[in-house]
């Protein structure tokens, strides 16, 4: 009985163990087959998304070759790519967006300067503007041969304007670069001072240009006092080529003390900040300049006495003109002292006023 | 007034066009206004020059006053033709940097040159002036040890301070030198040499050589040039050759310029190659080179060759031997077989 029973609960029990061996590979076999299912099913979607995308790439080339064709001779009309709408409209579009950043990224080369290429891809033509004050004034052009080194075979730039010293200087054989911003820094230069002068020249009919040079690196205008009458010479001289503002002012005038009054020192600073002609319009406003043209009759009348208003009595009346002492007066205005006159003198006497500053 | 001022006016109211008297005298300013109503311009050249002897008596002018009167003849009359060829020279290698060639003052300048040429030479007469072009005028009467400064050949020198070119009429050879010296010392450069450009017309010779002309050059929307109004013979002829024509028209203009060209009267090509025919054994056989000179002849040169180009005699794209014209701003070359290099001669100015 003992043998019967045993086997039959160990032949149980090993059963049991089997069947339960047995349930546990079979569950690890599924999921490892469906690990390995959804692995390849990634796997093969991955696939399919690159070959998408390499059919795009191949299909954008097409596309932006044809554009770029397009481009060079504009009468054409390549209408090869007859796909289904959508899909050719999205290409089109990714197609110009990179035509469009090489664009940009060639313009970021070569600076802003337009140029074209001539004689086959042998020379190149450099167009640079110059522009003052938001307007655009003269182009001038580089003719450039590219091989077997380059170097500039034709300009229409002023033989002012150092153009082989800024070439042997620049370092054009690697970076054309290192030419054409100097070189468009002297023009504009120029082209700015050039302009400022005209404007003179134009809303300044009172202010007289003595001087000035063909580089307008020097000018020379002449302004007259409205308070003295007297005329100031004013030399300004732009010694730095690459600026449009003046390096250096100086004014001359008959009275030697005129150019250290602070006013006119700080007309000097202000020509020293500002382009000319505004400063000009500013001086006016203030009254340092004449606004209007003198006529050629006034004259300075020569007094023939002065009048020291801290002194109860003219003096000088009868030896006609005496110096004046240097004196510290406030200013007096012109109806105060003629009030304060009458009674002194007796009419017809003619009298000049100076007053000081 | 003595008998040579009297003579430089007379000879000077000669080559003055009737039509541009008053204006000329106006601008002299040195007759007062009643003296110029007084002259009656109807008159005979002949009239006019005695009424002009006398006020000229009665104002007691002298011979400054009258070469003042020639010197506006010169500078300021338009188009007035020239006595002679005016000669282009151009002043090489600064002294220190750009800035100091490019900072001399017209003042600095003046007296400068005065001084340096009375130093050379004693009896000398000169008047500097400055145009509103900024071209200095400078008109030198020479003198020698023993006489007095010769009014009657003064010789006119233009200089455009700021750049390196010289326009000189007038000067023979021996005065060269002295006027070399005189220059530059005076301008700070080191050396002058002969530009090789020469012609009647100050202005034409000067807008070529300071590139003062419509220059053509190739851009991406090239502008339609302006062209002569040519009777069209045949519309099918016109249509093929549309294209063509234009290609030729911007070649054309590229090379020697736009719109209306500075009027040169001559080119000269000296040649120093050797002999090339085949057919022609003894010549081709020598070893020096044959000297040959070629000259082109023009009222305008520089308009007809680029109407050669345009209208295809010339082929395009045009050859560098005429396009150097405008190019390099020469008119006299030497070719050797090196290629068209610089002349090393200088040119002899006729008196």
């Amino acid at each position: 009985m003992d043998g019967a029973s045993t086997k039959g609960v160990l032949s149980h029990l090993s059963l049991l163990e089997v069947q339960a061996r047995s349930r546990k590979s079979e569950r690890q076999q599924p999921s490892r087959v469906k690990e390995l299912k959804a692995k390849a099913e990634a796997l093969r979607t991955q696939r399919d998304q690159l070959k998408a995308e390499i059919e795009t790439h191949k299909s954008l080339q097409k596309l932006r070759a044809s554009m770029d064709k397009q481009c060079a001779h504009e009468e054409e009309e390549d209408e090869e790519m007859a796909e289904d709408s959508e899909n050719s409209e999205l290409l089109r579009l990714m197609a110009r967006h990179t035509q469009l950043k090489d664009l940009l990224h060639a313009h970021d080369i070569i600076g802003g300067y337009s140029v074209i290429k001539t004689r086959q891809g042998k020379g190149l033509c450099v167009s640079v503007t110059t522009a003052y004050n938001g307007v655009y004034l003269e182009n001038y052009n580089l003719e450039m041969d590219l091989k077997p080194t380059v170097r500039i075979s034709r300009d229409n730039i002023p033989p002012f304007i150092p153009l082989k010293s800024l070439a042997e200087q620049s370092n054009m054989q690697t970076d054309i670069r290192t030419l054409l911003d100097p070189l468009s820094q002297h023009l504009n230069a120029f082209a700015a001072r050039k302009q400022q002068l005209k404007l003179v020249k134009e809303l300044h009919k009172s202010v007289k240009v003595m001087e000035s040079n063909a580089l307008c690196s020097l000018l020379v205008l002449m302004f007259t006092v409205p308070r003295e009458k007297m005329a100031v010479l004013c030399s300004l001289e732009y010694t730095d080529h690459t600026r449009c503002l003046p390096t250096r002012v100086h004014f001359e005038c008959e009275d030697q003390g005129l150019p250290d009054s602070p006013e006119w020192k700080k007309n000097g600073s202000l020509l020293m900040e500002t382009p000319v002609h505004k400063a000009l319009k500013t001086m006016k406003k203030m009254g340092d300049i004449y606004s209007f043209k003198m006529p050629r009759y006034v004259e300075a009348r020569r007094p023939l006495c002065w009048f020291d208003p801290s002194r109860a009595k003219p003096y000088g009346l009868d030896d006609g003109i005496t110096t004046l002492p240097k004196t510290s007066h406030s200013h007096l205005r012109v109806h105060q002292l003629l009030t304060s006159l009458s009674g002194k003198f007796t009419p017809g006497t003619s009298v000049a006023l100076t007053l000081p500053r | 007034m003595d008998e040579s001022t009297k003579r430089l006016l007379q000879r000077l109211m000669r080559r003055i066009q009737t039509q541009m008297l008053r204006t000329t005298l106006d601008k002299w300013g040195r007759l007062t206004g009643e003296q110029l109503r007084s002259m009656d311009f109807t008159l005979s050249k002949w009239a006019l020059t005695e009424k002009l002897l006398a006020i000229c008596e009665e104002n007691e002018l002298a011979v400054k006053h009258i070469t003042e009167l020639e010197m506006i003849c010169e500078s300021d009359v338009i188009d007035n033709p020239s006595q002679g060829m005016w000669y282009a020279f151009q002043l090489m290698d600064p002294e220190g940097t750009y800035y100091d060639a490019h900072s001399v003052e017209l003042t600095q300048f003046k007296e400068q040159f005065k001084s340096h040429l009375r130093e050379l030479i004693r009896h000398v007469s000169v008047k500097i002036k400055k145009h509103t072009d900024e071209a200095v005028w400078i008109r030198i009467a020479w003198g020698d040890t023993f006489s007095r400064p010769n009014h009657m050949k003064p010789t006119y020198v233009v200089h455009y301070l700021q750049t390196p070119y010289v326009f000189v009429t007038s000067l023979t050879s021996k005065q060269k030198p002295l006027l070399s010296q005189a220059l530059v010392l005076s301008t700070r450069y080191q050396a002058i040499k002969d530009a090789n450009l020469s012609g009647r017309k100050l202005t034409a010779i000067r807008d070529l050589l300071m590139r003062q002309y419509h220059q053509v050059f190739p851009t991406r929307y090239p502008a339609p040039i302006a062209e002569n109004d040519q009777t069209v013979s045949n519309q099918h002829i016109e249509r093929e050759q549309a294209e063509p024509a234009a290609n030729r028209l911007q070649a054309a203009c590229e090379a020697f310029g736009g719109g209306v060209l500075p009027q040169l009267q001559s080119a000269v090509y000296k040649l120093e190659t050797k002999f090339r025919d085949h057919s022609n054994k003894t010549m081709t056989e020598r070893e020096e080179p044959f000297k040959c000179v070629v000259k082109f002849a023009s009222t305008n040169l520089l308009e007809s060759l680029r109407h050669c180009a345009s209208s295809g005699i010339a082929s395009t794209p045009v050859t560098p031997l005429l396009s150097s014209i405008p190019l390099k701003g020469k008119n006299y070359f030497v070719i050797t077989d090196n290629g068209p290099g610089p002349s090393s001669q200088m040119r002899q100015p006729q008196n």
